[in-house]
């Protein structure tokens, strides 16, 4: 059995003190990821722990009329029992899909957003929704957007070493929103992902177009969507042919389950645009 | 290191390492055996207590999350009014648990009813599905936790008034 030394911080400065005195620690909050394999009588846990869950300023929730920031240990389900309109659709709906209302009690944004082991559900809403994450380091505080949480290969890539804090999600109005799990295996799984779309119209034309999707890689086609924004709606057959075969050519190298489905899925979003 | 929380309405105390997951320790230092490790990973439903009224696995707890929190297992809530509401609306429907399911059911619709006076199907349905068990049909359960809420909100309202 091996035993963890646990540092209860009860501010973000001490928080920070912490992190610069042992750099080795791991941040711990909901810990849902982190105890998710392990089913043995005893518990694992990284040697040195700084728990989150007394921190304050990671608990706050912002909301502005042009945005809302939630703090990193905010739960799940805290989020979700937020006023209406406090939070977008698009991230409550992905957020109802993790796991049970008894993890989703445990479970934080912070921990959702910044696994590294695979990108999580929060992702790809975020990323459509252009939202920025602060993560925070003895050098102070660095805005990122969602979407630069992933590396060049598309892999989970949060900044070594830096806690996250906070997450600011911009408040717009979407025409059309669409979130859907996929994979035929248990959640988190290789072959499981997460598939989300946002777009918007002004006087016919497209004027947003945002589509991620990610599982263990996250993949999202800025060029395409620039390609795409500004067209007139409906999408002609020929526009639509182009597009879902710009997606799928990128999906190449997903597993062939998520590839199909990804698939199906692209074309079910450009079928909306071309009605 | 030595952890102080409120447990079924009483401050208690633990000496636990950071191996150590709040279901055991309620099993093996406090007698509580509602509380069950069966899959240690937050699927069954059967080690559920409430953490500060919210539902909360306690295998996926590690015994220093308890800190300074209010733990409600089975035993303590088969104390209180909110139990009979829920024993009450459960046997008005005809809501029959088995040995497996049963107490996690019980917390899963205590959570409801304490957030949502009139809960809808989707709402209940939504928790229930902590406790993945089926023995019991979905509908149900649907008009037990509904009588159930009608019931605690009939006794508040009573004594609300007196």
């Amino acid at each position: 059995m091996r035993v963890s030394e646990i540092h209860a911080p009860s501010s973000l400065a001490e928080v920070l003190e912490q992190r610069r005195r042992l750099p080795e620690a791991a941040f711990y909050a909901g810990g849902t990821e982190l105890l998710r394999e392990q089913a043995g009588r005893f518990l694992r846990l990284p040697p040195e722990i700084i728990s989150l869950g007394a921190v304050p300023e990671l608990r706050q929730v912002a909301l502005t009329e042009r945005f809302v920031e939630i703090g990193a240990a905010v739960t799940l389900a805290e989020i979700l029992e937020l006023r209406e309109n406090a939070v977008p659709e698009l991230l409550a709906v992905a957020l109802r899909g993790v796991a049970t209302p008894a993890i989703r009690n445990l479970a934080t944004l912070g921990g959702n957003l910044a696994t590294r082991s695979r990108f999580m559900d929060s992702w790809p809403a975020l990323a459509c929704l252009d939202a920025l994450a602060e993560f925070r380091d003895a050098s102070g505080s660095h805005w990122v957007n969602v979407n630069r949480i992933a590396d060049a290969e598309g892999l989970p890539a949060p900044p070594a070493g830096a806690l996250l804090s906070r997450v600011r999600i911009p408040l717009e109005r979407w025409d059309a929103i669409a979130i859907r799990k996929v994979g035929l295996r248990d959640y988190p799984a290789a072959e499981t992902a997460v598939f989300a779309l946002a777009a918007r119209a002004e006087k016919g034309i497209l004027s947003e177009f945002r589509l991620a999707f990610a599982g263990e890689r996250s993949l999202r086609l800025r060029e395409v969507e620039a390609r795409i924004l500004g067209r007139r709606l409906p999408l002609n057959a020929k526009e639509r042919r182009s597009f879902s075969g710009d997606y799928r050519e990128a999906a190449s190298s997903l597993p062939p389950g998520l590839k199909q489905q990804f698939g199906t899925l692209v074309d079910g979003a450009l079928d909306l645009l071309s009605r | 290191m030595t952890i102080h929380f409120i447990l079924n309405g009483e401050d208690v105390s633990m000496n636990a390492t950071s191996a150590d997951r709040l279901v055991d320790l309620l099993r093996e230092r406090f007698g509580l055996h509602g509380a069950q490790a069966d899959c240690r990973r937050g699927t069954c439903g059967k080690c559920l207590v409430l953490m500060d009224g919210r539902l909360a696995p306690s295998c996926l707890l590690p015994a220093f999350k308890a800190r300074g929190r209010e733990i409600v297992t089975y035993e303590g809530f088969a104390q209180t009014d909110e139990y009979a509401d829920i024993a009450a609306g459960f046997a008005e429907a005809g809501v029959e648990c088995c040995g497996f399911c049963d107490k996690g059911k019980i917390l899963a619709a205590a959570a409801v009813v304490e957030r949502s006076s009139r809960p809808t199907k989707e709402e209940i349905l939504a928790e229930m599905a902590e406790v993945p068990c089926r023995c019991t049909d979905p509908e149900t359960l649907v008009r037990g936790v509904q009588a159930a809420a009608e019931r605690r909100e009939g006794r508040r309202y009573r004594r609300a008034s007196q």
